[in-house]
């Protein structure tokens, strides 16, 4: 299992991809520096009056935007690319037990991403911080402490959606599909499922991968409004999908021919 | 050693390898020949554990492939020169194959210099030429100095520089005690390479053979020019040898004679090298004094010519190429395949 981590971790620092996911994720910090540099401006311009009822996204919220993007991009493309290439076949003759092959190339880019979301978002946090400077702005006044929960959470589920994504990537074969699909689930499904009707819309949202790291964990300053999950099941949901996808994705991958 | 048993491969309606059977000895070159879509590459991913037998199975060593552990310690592999993704340089292409088998970077840079692709290793594959990238799988199949290597089609593409560099590396490794299939769909290519062939198509072993024992079985006779064709003809009809008058020309493949077609001519023309073709009733091709003898080889023909004083001015053994051979195999495995269908 060594080798193949470590092998799969050589390809993933190999190609350029990997450097425009984790170049996305570098500028969307710029663009947390920026906008909370922006929100800071704004609540020296207001008056007490209003700055009493000041609201605002938490410093981080830019990232937290771009990250399950970057997680899709990264669960399919180590998969997707080298089925298009044909590469996958090189990689089973190297490394030919299968399960162990399949692990690799999902824990890799997971891991990988983990730890650029938890740097991400704790210099997103720590920048925010610095741009508010004391300033006591909702949403920029907490602690670093009284973001970590939020921050935990939304990393977990960035290598979660990175880990989902690869055993998508290994059932469709196709970067385009695994894609659109890994999008349509983040952006598309949860409008759509605002539009049931009665509780439905609430509880179908609630349980979709994107809208558990909030439920895990809720950014200070942000008023729970759809805490239909408790943290736990929360966390046992995200698990479960994970593990689904994971061992469809083992199962799927073994049995192929390549 | 590789070994097929009874190899079946079907994939849907379409059965791609059929009860195929056949070893790879160590210390050989062994030449893999199809035509297009004959089950060769079918064959080589099914022994490299990418692609499940239907029945049958195809063991490397004694076992299956994908029980190995660190498979490129015992397998050097080249399917396919363009899966390699082209943003990747080449030493990290090798660099991750070699991490995934515990190989070290020393023996990367070892076997890009083999190849020659040294000056290129910092290079991105996608820039590479067809013929650059054949090195790179060669250079893959290398990296850890495996007893056996399969090669699918690992001329294509190259210059003829490359095609030789090949040639003498298999040669090489299998000069070294290794087992050694190449796949090929041109029998001009293993007729200079292999040492055996084993010959499929439409998914069903043809032949199983040594390229001397293949050129053997199609051995054409000895064709033999002399100014005294109707003496020589007896007296190798007499040595038990079967004569006839040769055309000039093209390989001769008529049935073999009986032998008297040549002796029952009237040979009258034999310095100018005309009459007989005639007189044997055939009637094609210029008649040239030549005869095409079968059952006697050059040496036994060139003694008895000696022994009755008679001169010869050539002495010629003739095969059908190989590469016609091929053509013959391959043509009656389509023509069963048509049928069994």
């Amino acid at each position: 299992m060594i080798d193949a981590l470590a092998a799969e971790w050589w390809k993933l620092r190999s190609v350029r991809s990997t450097f425009a996911v984790f170049g996305t994720v570098a500028v969307f910090v710029i663009l947390c520096v920026v906008w909370s540099l922006y929100a800071a401006h704004y609540w020296d311009g207001l008056s007490q009056a209003r700055r009493a009822t000041f609201e605002s996204a938490p410093p981080e919220q830019p990232l937290a935007i771009a990250l399950p993007v970057c997680a899709v991009l990264l669960g399919a493309l180590p998969m997707t690319s080298e089925y298009a290439s044909g590469m996958i076949r090189t990689s089973l003759a190297a490394i030919p037990r299968r399960p162990v092959l399949f692990c690799a190339k999902a824990a890799v880019p997971g891991a990988a991403m983990l730890v650029a979301a938890l740097v991400g978002l704790t210099a997103g946090v720590v920048a925010g911080e610095a741009a508010a400077n004391g300033r006591p702005m909702r949403g920029f006044d907490a602690s670093f402490l009284d973001h970590v929960p939020y921050l935990l959470a939304m990393a977990v589920t960035t290598a979660a959606i990175t880990l989902m994504t690869a055993g998508l990537a290994v059932v469709l074969r196709s970067t385009a599909g695994t894609i659109t699909t890994g999008m349509a689930v983040l952006f598309v499904v949860p409008p759509v499922a605002n539009l049931l009707p009665g509780p439905w819309g609430e509880r179908v949202w609630a349980v979709l991968p994107e809208s558990l790291a909030g439920q895990m964990a809720s950014p200070p300053g942000a008023s729970p409004t759809r805490d239909d999950l408790s943290p736990a099941v929360s966390a046992l949901l995200l698990a479960a999908y994970v593990l689904v996808a994971l061992g469809v994705g083992v199962r799927v991958f073994g049995r192929r021919d390549a | 050693m590789i070994e097929v048993r009874e190899l079946t491969k079907r994939y849907g309606g379409t059965v791609a390898v059929d009860a195929l059977s056949f070893r790879v000895r160590p210390g050989t070159v062994t030449g893999f020949l199809g035509p297009n879509g004959a089950g060769k590459s079918t064959t080589m991913r099914v022994l490299l554990g990418l692609d499940a037998p239907s029945s049958g199975a195809a063991l490397v060593n004694g076992g299956p492939y994908a029980a190995l552990r660190r498979p490129m310690h015992e397998v050097g592999a080249l399917l396919d020169a363009g899966a390699v993704h082209g943003g990747r340089r080449a030493f990290d292409h090798l660099g991750w194959l070699a991490r995934s088998n515990g190989i070290g970077t020393r023996r990367v840079a070892e076997v890009l210099e083999q190849v020659g692709l040294a000056g290129v290793a910092r290079k991105r594959v996608g820039g590479f030429s067809l013929g650059m990238r054949q090195r790179l799988g060669i250079a893959a199949a290398l990296l850890g100095d495996p007893g056996v290597l399969m090669f699918d089609e690992p001329v294509n593409g190259l210059d003829p520089d490359g095609v030789r560099w090949v040639r003498r590396l298999m040669r090489a490794l299998a000069a070294e005690g290794r087992t050694v299939l190449v796949s090929s769909h041109l029998m001009s290519e293993m007729e200079l390479t292999a040492d055996r062939l084993v010959v499929i198509g439409r998914g069903r072993l043809i032949a199983d053979t040594s390229v001397r024992e293949l050129a053997d079985r199609f051995a054409r006779g000895v064709l033999v020019r002399s100014p005294r064709p109707e003496d020589l003809a007896a007296v190798l009809v007499a040595a038990g040898g079967t004569v006839e008058p040769a055309r000039s020309g093209t390989a001769e493949d008529a049935p073999s004679g009986t032998g008297e077609g040549a002796p029952s001519g009237t040979g009258e023309g034999a310095p100018n090298g005309t009459g007989e073709g005639a007189a044997n009733g055939t009637g094609e091709g210029a008649p040239s004094g030549a005869l095409s003898v079968t059952g006697l080889d050059a040496a036994e023909i060139g003694e008895r010519a000696a022994a009755h004083g008679i001169p010869l001015y050539e002495v010629t053994p003739r095969s059908a190429s190989l590469e016609e051979a091929y053509m013959e195999l391959t043509a009656g495995s389509a023509e069963f395949g048509a049928v069994a269908s």
